[in-house]
């Protein structure tokens, strides 16, 4: 229940006479038009010619297809924590995990399947993937003949990494301890009188 | 305040927890006043079911003591294990204080010194105890400096891995294989820094309850293959329910996803089970998700098959039936009520039989046996016994006796259904399977088949009866009914629905309860009302807590 000392009734404002003719209204809001009307006739035009001319788009925050990027190994860099599902406000990834056929790591994904037709391109994933496997690139053109093949699967998203990676490289992921035997080179351990002279100064 | 004490205790002590009074259950540890209390205190090695041996440090707290020499109350000079210090009447402790903080946040640190961050791929991830605890307890960051002592998985058992890397060193696992399955397999190797649990060489970890030992597992060290990479976990819905693999009747949680089941765990039950169940039980529920199931109701007149619309067969059957008793009279009806039945199921099809053939006989399944019973810890007797796997393979012979009973009139046991059947007794009967292997001899049942003008068949699986069947009906498995079970104690238990049965069928109770007349939903619970008019004992179902009495 809302408290009647919480409604505050607000009274219509009382127009003057000008603004009873309307009239320095609508030439107020032709100003702009006209505005935009030289802007275009004497500068650069607003729109483009699609699709013999194309926008550039920024690469870094794009949210277009998304892709599944690989290691360096080549191997497929998601390790099916299911954060995206997770994440995802539109349920339209679908993983199934497995043991991974690799020393370094625990699981990867059989099965990734990403409805792009519920995909709503908030780019939630991303954000939740803790290995940067996943990521949304600048393709927009999207087609198809059914719904089916608007559903991508690993290898599909996989090959948009491939076309993609030139473009836009993987982003670093951060160092985690996915990997069973730790084959990736780590940094080399500070021993402790190191750091307490770092502290120090 | 209450909660962790029964009502046959006589003295209730009272004790003081942060300056607030907590009545406790007399001989309860102070970690079990201050849990029941409300109190989220942070344990790894206490587990209500297994022996205390305070080797955490985590449920630490400030208490006040007699003093040795004065027998004067006065606050010990260090913190005490509350899972170890009994409660005495006009106790005070102390949680919520610095010392008691920052030990817990201490102890914290150092059980997460060599723990890899690999919760993403942890299938305990989601009910995670150090998880929880890190994030309440914990602070943000390790203070670390050399690298992390790495210790790959160790395969100790048929059923089970290890990940020694994110152990806690809890040993509830080593004892629940010393106290409840009597097996001792588990063990503690090495020392110090490098202590870690293990397998005798050559006695890998393999026993009728392992399963257990990843329930008490507080972090993701013991993991199921079986479950293993299958699932996140909060992506399970979990129902209760009660275990149909034995009529021990253990009570369960079926976690499922999507209308498909991923495992079973245990629920805490006091009368039954405690905090345990078997592995046949835990993994005995395959069966549900079998492709050979039947899922089309079929009906035959002369050599015509036709699948019909649920709505329509009970209409069918009922004007069969009664042609049936019309020609034959109605001694010459019997229902075969299968032990896999819940009682309501049981009561509504013997409730239809009789009101359409008063003088028919009912009948209970056979009931699958294997072995004798299995008491834990292996081979104890008596008072000692702490878990017991019947040999009776089926949840709800007891229950179905009750409902003959209290039906009267003319029951059989299944030989010797069989005997008078095949020589021509009956001409119109009702046959619920429900079994999740072969039950049926196959020569027997065809020539019984061909002795039964009208044989309504029921089951889970195809069966040689269903040859000679007039109309064959699709079963549902019991995680997809509801009803209650009676285990072999007598004890009436309730299960609810955890997913719904394969496409297009409806479950068995509700299927019954529009054939018997009734209007409007089915629930179990409105057809218990009805029979403890007949049998008073269903007047109230026992249902196991839904919240254990620790904290996990």
């Amino acid at each position: 229940m809302i408290d009647d000392k919480d409604i505050v009734m607000v009274d219509e404002p009382v127009l003057s006479v000008g603004e009873r003719f309307y009239l320095p209204q609508i030439l107020d809001g032709m100003r702009t038009t006209i505005r935009h009307l030289f802007k275009t006739l004497f500068g650069r035009p607003i729109t483009i010619q699609y699709p013999e001319e194309q926008r550039e788009l920024r690469v870094a925050n794009y949210r277009g297809v998304h892709r599944l990027n690989r290691d360096e190994k080549g191997r497929v860099a998601c390790v099916a924590c299911y954060m995206c599902e997770t994440a995802c406000p539109a349920h339209c990834i679908h993983i199934d995990a497995g043991e991974s056929p690799w020393e370094d790591r625990e699981k990867y994904p059989i099965k990734f399947d990403l409805d792009e037709l519920r995909c709503i391109y908030c780019g939630m994933c991303e954000e939740a993937c803790p290995v940067d496997a996943i990521e949304l690139t600048t393709e927009f053109s999207l087609v198809s003949r059914t719904r089916e093949e608007m559903i991508l699967d690993k290898e599909e998203l996989l090959a948009i990494h491939d076309r993609t990676v030139a473009e836009k490289p993987r982003k670093n992921p951060r160092i985690t301890g996915y990997e069973n035997t730790g084959d990736r080179p780590r940094e080399p351990a500070k021993n402790r009188t190191n750091l307490a002279k770092e502290e120090g100064a | 305040m209450t909660a962790a004490c029964n009502g046959r205790l006589k003295l209730m002590p009272k004790i003081i927890i942060d300056n607030k009074e907590v009545e406790c259950r007399e001989g309860a540890s102070v970690l079990e006043a201050a849990l029941a209390g409300g109190w989220n205190v942070p344990h790894y090695c206490f587990h209500p079911g297994l022996k205390v041996v305070a080797s955490c440090r985590l449920c630490l707290m400030e208490m006040k003591m007699p003093h040795p020499k004065t027998q004067e109350l006065d606050w010990a000079p260090k913190l005490v294990p509350s899972c170890q210090t009994h409660v005495r009447e006009g106790m005070e402790v102390r949680f919520d204080s610095d010392p008691v903080k920052k030990n817990v946040e201490n102890c914290m640190e150092f059980f997460l010194l060599n723990h890899p961050l690999d919760c993403p791929v942890c299938d305990q991830a989601g009910e995670c105890h150090l998880q929880d605890y890190s994030f309440e307890f914990g602070r943000a960051e390790s203070r670390m400096v050399d690298e992390k002592w790495k210790n790959p998985k160790k395969d100790i058992g048929p059923k089970t891995l290890l990940y020694q890397d994110r152990c806690v060193l809890c040993s509830r696992c080593i004892r629940f294989t010393e106290e409840i399955s009597g097996t001792h397999e588990l063990t503690l190797v090495n020392r110090g820094s490098k202590l870690e649990i293990d397998v005798f060489p050559g006695f890998p970890l393999d026993n009728p309850l392992q399963g257990n030992v990843v329930d008490v597992c507080p972090v993701g060290c013991l993991l199921d293959k079986d479950f293993l990479f299958k699932k996140r976990v909060w992506s399970l819905e979990s129902t209760p329910s009660v275990c149909a693999g034995c009529a021990t009747g253990c009570s369960i949680r079926v976690d499922h996803a999507e209308r498909v089941v991923h495992r079973l765990k245990p629920r805490y039950n006091p009368k039954v089970n405690d905090w345990w169940m078997c592995d046949e039980g835990r993994f005995g529920y395959k069966y549900v998700h079998d492709d050979k199931r039947v899922t089309t109701p079929t009906v035959r007149r002369g050599l015509e098959d036709s699948t019909p619309e649920w709505a329509d067969l009970p209409g069918i059957i009922r004007y069969r039936l009664e042609e049936n008793v019309q020609a034959n009279g109605s001694e010459k009806v019997a229902a075969v009520l299968s032990p896999f039945m819940g009682c309501e199921e049981a009561w509504l099809l013997g409730k239809f039989i009789r009101d359409a053939a008063p003088d028919a006989t009912l009948v209970i399944g056979p009931i699958p046996r294997s072995g004798e019973d299995q008491t834990f810890p292996i081979g104890a007797t008596g008072d000692d016994i702490r878990f017991t796997i019947s040999q009776e393979k089926c949840p709800n012979r007891r229950g179905i006796e009750m409902v003959l009973e209290a039906a009267g009139g003319k029951t059989l046991d299944f030989e010797a259904f069989v005997a008078s059947a095949t020589a021509g007794a009956f001409s119109a009967a009702w046959v619920v399977g429900g079994y999740p292997a072969e039950w049926l001899d196959k020569k027997l049942a065809v020539k019984m088949a061909a002795k039964i003008e009208l044989l309504i068949v029921q089951d889970i699986f195809e069966n040689p009866l269903m040859g000679g069947a007039a109309v064959v009906l699709p079963a549902c498995a019991w995680v997809e009914r509801e009803g209650s079970f009676v285990n072999k104690a007598g004890l009436i238990q309730t299960f609810e629905r955890a997913i719904s049965p394969p496409e297009g069928v409806p479950q068995d109770g509700a299927f019954f309860f529009a054939l018997a007349g009734f209007e409007g939903l089915y629930t179990g619970e409105r057809v218990r009302e009805q029979m403890a008019g007949k049998i008073p004992a269903f007047a109230d179902a026992y249902e196991a807590p839904l919240k254990p009495v620790h904290a996990h």
